[in-house]
């Protein structure tokens, strides 16, 4: 690039969409990062209309209860089998990756004040954080297909006994469907569940390859020797992103 | 402005602004926001019976929560304005999208019921 290279004093004074300077006062990297993570949001809500436009033609009322109710469903927790307990689970993986988040942004704050031990120590961090994430993630993937969701087919549709049935067990109570409770549902429902979840969960993965990429670069010293942690931002840029995402995920499958 | 290129040398691809750290107080603040409205979410779900106001509380607390992960964590609101706009502004559009399919698709369960 040393023949687009021109002197400081000469690049203040040009205009700012002249050309030649970062007219954001990001750098380049940033910059992309940024337009990445556009594109990528564009996706995931391409993905979420889609989800939103089948369950509002298939609503849950008491009368004709198509959608199944997540709680109905996502109610399991590792070590408490039998019993009712929506949205505990859930709540813990959300607890988990805005943990993470914040191990994250410290890593951030420590790679400003150039401090190489801080910086790896909170990156270890995240990639924990990352990785109890994915476990949950299986567990909850694994008990899903266990009581018997499948691409081409819904066996959790609620009929009007098993609406009531379920609303009148408490929360953490013993609870077990009985017959006539449930039927067929909308189709969509388990493979929608399957392809957002697994396209956030291919998100939080590739963002935990991404980390240990930059832990190890930051243990060898390569940050230290550019004189700048710029690379931690960007792989925190994309990491909060990855939560951003969850928060919606979490909104729309499992609280609706 | 500081720069880490050689002085008196400025290169547009390998320009990386100076950066200070503003400290962790407000990422702190800001952990304890997302988890206090994640906890109240929980509150709701148990509390309130389920209705479209519950879902407007969720959605709602949803873009608050979106707001402290971009404005805090991705440093948006420090970014300078012109930066903050080209991302936000399509993803305003977007909303929009959503809110109208979720209408066309509960027209779209009246019709199959006719």
């Amino acid at each position: 690039m040393a023949n687009h290279t021109t002197t400081e004093a000469s690049f203040e004074n040009q205009p700012t969409w002249a050309g030649g300077r970062s007219p954001f006062n990001v750098s380049y990297g940033k910059l992309m990062m940024w337009i990445f993570l556009l594109s990528d949001a564009f996706t995931f809500s391409s993905l979420l209309v889609q989800y939103g436009t089948q369950r509002f033609s298939n609503v849950i009322t008491p009368i004709t209860t198509k959608w199944p109710d997540p709680a109905s469903i996502f109610n399991h927790f590792p070590g408490m089998h039998g019993f009712h307990l929506p949205l505990l689970f859930v709540s813990v993986m959300t607890f988990i990756l805005i943990l993470s988040s914040v191990t994250m942004v410290l890593a951030v704050e420590a790679g400003h004040r150039n401090s190489k031990k801080e910086v790896a120590k909170f990156m270890i961090y995240t990639i924990l954080g990352g990785l109890a994430f994915l476990s949950c993630q299986a567990w909850e993937w694994y008990t899903f297909i266990h009581e018997g969701a499948r691409l081409d087919g819904n066996t959790f549709g609620i009929t009007k006994q098993g609406y009531d049935h379920l609303h009148s067990v408490s929360f953490g109570s013993h609870f077990e469907w009985e017959v006539g409770d449930r039927t067929f549902g909308p189709v969509p429902f388990a493979a929608l569940f399957f392809i957002v979840t697994g396209f956030h969960g291919f998100h939080v993965f590739s963002g935990v390859v991404i980390n240990v990429v930059v832990y190890i670069m930051t243990v060898r010293g390569v940050f230290e020797r550019r004189g700048h942690y710029e690379m931690i931002e960007k792989a925190g840029l994309y990491w909060h992103f990855v939560d951003l995402v969850w928060v919606f995920v979490f909104t729309f499958f499992y609280l609706i | 402005m500081e720069f880490y290129n050689k002085p008196g040398e400025y290169d547009a691809i390998n320009y990386i602004p100076h950066t200070e750290s503003h400290g962790t107080k407000e990422l702190w603040k800001t952990f304890w926001l997302l988890l206090g409205i994640t906890l109240f979410d929980f509150m709701i779900y148990f509390v309130m019976p389920a209705s479209g106001f519950r879902n407007f509380i969720f959605i709602f607390f949803g873009l608050v929560k979106a707001y402290f992960i971009v404005g805090a964590f991705m440093h948006l609101k420090h970014e300078k304005i012109s930066l903050a706009l080209i991302i936000l502004v399509p993803t305003i559009f977007i909303c929009g999208l959503i809110i109208g399919l979720l209408y066309e698709g509960s027209a779209l369960e009246v019709m199959k019921s006719m």
